[in-house]
């Protein structure tokens, strides 16, 4: 009788297998790296480099200018004047649009018959391009012949200028866009408040905690992590803001829509000094560096469920 | 290691042209002097040639971009049959960022329809190629001077023209009939400024009472922007010929202060303000296609719109007429028009040199006549063209573009200044501060411009 020896692999140890892990991880996380690196850090790396030169993209670099255009910024007005619009934009935009969402979270988290053509009747603006919608709000608030004025008239109100009167052109352009995005943050929270068990309200109402009660105590805290979310990531997407200005104004009337982005645009392409424009692209990048991280420390959530 | 090469290759070429210009004739340009040197015949092409092409978006310029093609591809016994064009048509306002992006990142771009006041800037910034050897003295003849002189820079051709322009006041007799008035029919009787806004005055009419008028006395250019071509003219108009205010900008062609400024370019923008804010003779916000669709009167544009009723209104039920521009002081219209250029980044010269040679020539020029109906910049086609004759329905538009037709300022910087007082004029439409907008404008533009100090030195 004889015995039949196997050879056995040695079992790895810790430390290698958490390297081979680490190797599979690496690999399926490349392709999202390589994108990240050839389309984000290396511009950002071509910018601050472009931004302390003079440079235009026929005419390649000039003179080195080293901190020269970061001070020409300060004492631009009108790159201040495109700051101050950009973020009354954000402070329209941001909480009325969350709030919205919330709102409209709240009413569509019901199951009920409908309520799936609702949700995506609210989501559809989403999937829209921009500009076309941008290009169709601009006919619809036009004085003479857009549909907006037309109903306002039917209604013994006065027409609006809605995109030549310089009061009026940011919050008009403002509502286009909470019309646009509110579906997408709609999900988003929609997917937060379902994702809090029921039971807490099941015990909330046992203690006898009204319907607000709950929402102020469970729901709100609960749906931090997920605000949170939205909060910075709507505030980064309305400090870019470009395409309705593009689209529905040119920064006009009087630069009353003038967003800093349209602004970093303008010099790049239409006044020939991609330098200043890279200049202008870093410093926003900061603000919105720093807003996005005041932010995150603000609303830090410490609730865990 | 290419763009050193480039930039070595550009300066050698530089030097070598400031060599070449000390020894020549200064006041002859060098479109002119390649008499001598025969342009060379261009290689047949074997494969199918597709040329990129980046034109305007415009429905008459591109259905005559195809109209010519298809005759260049039965020129010469079919010799470029096998050319093709990919017409990449852009917005007007897009035009520019896209040729800018498309030559700086070496994109395949083939063909430019480039606008006439941009040329010396394309030229300037090495995006299109020289062409002047390429043509002869009598095919440079055929184009009229100030095409010529406008697709050049230091004396070299970069872009033959496609047409020439000169704005007159068009109008809709339908109104103006049923408005009692009768328009001057001659250039010398033209209207002035306050003249003209009774006319609009009479002719905006509000037809259901709702307070909006539903026809407008009158749109000041095409488009639905407030372009330099036409909004330009009124300020240089307030001057004398001769002064800062007609001049628009100093000789160096970046200062601006004194000559953009000046209390009657001042004057004459809150005039264009008032038309809009209190005479309310035409709309604050533009209505696309208002004077073809006969919702306003007048409309101060080229004579491309006959092209435009012609294919709206095949049937000629809309009726119109022509009269002078109407003037402050000094009676203007801006000349000039598109050119086509063949970028720098090309790699079918040949097929492009022949394409442009025969698109400019007299067969193309009238194949794009007949569509676009605009003053042809090739004067050979005149003959054949009555309208343009004494008496002619279009003879103003010639009469003015020889009598009182002036090219845009002369400025490398022309894209920037565009761009600004596009800015300024829509702000000054919709209630800005006149004198203030136009300071502004005049820091910006200066600010903006600095950069091209000393580019029309030799």
């Amino acid at each position: 009788m004889t015995t039949a020896v196997t050879a056995i692999r040695p079992l790895l140890t810790p430390a290698q297998r958490r390297r081979r892990e680490y190797l599979v991880a690496l690999l399926f996380v490349l392709p999202a790296l390589t994108n990240f690196a050839a389309f984000r850090y290396f511009p950002i790396i071509s910018a601050l480099r472009a931004s302390l030169w003079d440079y235009s993209l026929l005419g390649g670099f000039g003179n080195f200018r080293a901190l020269g255009q970061y001070a020409r910024a300060l004492e631009d007005p009108v790159f201040w004047h495109s700051m101050r619009v950009t973020v009354e934009f954000v402070l329209l935009k941001v909480p009325v649009q969350v709030v919205l969402a919330l709102g409209l979270a709240l009413v569509t988290q019901r199951e009920v018959r409908g309520m799936g053509v609702v949700r995506s009747a609210i989501f559809t603006p989403v999937v829209t391009s921009m500009i076309v919608v941008s290009i169709v709000w601009a006919m619809m608030y036009h004085a003479q012949q857009g549909l907006v004025n037309s109903i306002l008239v039917s209604l013994g109100i006065p027409r609006q200028h809605f995109l030549s009167d310089p009061v009026l052109a940011l919050p008009a352009m403002t509502v286009m866009t909470i019309w646009k995005d509110v579906g997408f943050t709609m999900i988003i929270l929609l997917a937060g408040l379902k994702g809090i068990s029921h039971e807490y309200y099941e015990a909330a109402a046992i203690d006898g905690a009204s319907r607000f009660q709950q929402l102020w105590y469970i729901t709100l805290p609960l749906l931090k992590r997920v605000m949170l979310f939205v909060v910075v990531t709507q505030t980064i997407q309305s400090f870019q803001v470009f395409a309705p200005v593009y689209a529905m104004t040119r920064g006009g009337p009087q630069d009353a829509t003038k967003a800093i982005v349209y602004y970093i645009y303008q010099h790049a392409f239409s006044f020939q000094d991609m330098g200043y424009a890279s200049t202008l692209s870093i410093i926003v990048l900061f603000i919105i560096l720093t807003v996005s991280l005041v932010q995150m420390r603000v609303l830090r959530s410490d609730v865990e469920h | 290691m290419m763009r050193r090469r480039l930039g070595s290759l550009s300066v050698l070429a530089l030097i070598c042209s400031l060599l070449l210009a000390t020894t020549e004739h200064p006041a002859l340009p060098a479109v002119l002097k390649a008499e001598a040197a025969p342009a060379p015949t261009p290689t047949p092409p074997r494969g199918k040639v597709t040329l990129r092409f980046i034109v305007n978006q415009n429905d008459e310029q591109i259905i005559a971009f195809k109209k010519i093609l298809e005759a260049f591809q039965k020129s010469e016994g079919g010799k470029w049959a096998n050319v093709d064009l990919a017409l990449e048509a852009v917005p007007f306002a897009e035009l520019f960022p896209k040729i800018l992006t498309s030559v700086a990142v070496g994109a395949e771009m083939d063909l430019i329809q480039a606008d006439g006041p941009v040329m010396k800037h394309y030229a300037f910034n090495r995006v299109l190629q020289p062409l002047g050897k390429y043509f002869t003295l009598r095919e440079t003849r055929q184009w009229h001077p100030a095409s010529l002189a406008e697709g050049s820079f230091r004396g070299q051709l970069y872009g033959p023209p496609i047409m020439q322009s000169c704005s007159m006041l068009m109008y809709n007799r339908e109104f103006t009939d049923a408005a009692g008035i009768r328009p001057p029919t001659r250039l010398d009787e033209s209207w002035t400024m306050p003249q003209a806004l009774e006319a609009w005055k009479k002719t905006t009419r509000d037809l259901n009472g709702d307070g909006v008028p539903d026809i407008w006395g009158v749109r000041l250019g095409q488009g639905t922007t407030y372009a330099d071509y036409e909004t330009g003219i009124w300020r240089r108009s307030n001057g004398d010929k001769g002064s800062n205010t007609f001049k628009g900008v100093a000789d160096d062609g970046i200062t601006f202060r004194g000559y953009l400024d000046t209390p009657e370019a001042i004057e004459a923008m809150q005039f264009f303000q008032d038309l809009h804010l209190v005479h309310k003779v035409t709309p604050v916000e533009p209505i696309p296609n208002i004077f073809e669709s006969k919702k306003a009167a007048f409309m101060v544009t080229p004579d491309n719109r006959v092209g435009a009723i012609n294919r709206l209104y095949p049937d000629g039920s809309f009726k119109w007429g022509v009269t002078g521009i109407p003037y402050f002081k000094t009676q203007v219209c801006h000349t000039g028009s598109w050119h086509y250029g063949i970028s720098v980044n090309t790699k079918k010269f040949n097929e492009a040199l022949a394409f442009v040679k025969f698109a400019a020539g007299r067969e193309g020029s009238r194949i794009w006549y007949n569509n676009v109906r605009q003053l042809p910049a090739n004067l050979e086609i005149y003959n054949e063209l009555p309208e343009y004759r004494a008496g002619g329905q279009q003879d103003l538009f010639f009469e003015g573009l020889t009598k009182v037709g002036v090219p845009r300022i002369q400025t490398p910087g022309y894209q920037e200044y565009f761009q600004f007082f596009l800015e300024m004029a829509t702000n000054i439409s919709t209630g800005a501060n006149v004198k203030q907008e136009m300071e502004a404008a005049v820091r910006r533009i200066e600010a903006a411009l600095r950069r091209y100090s000393g580019w029309n030195r030799q």
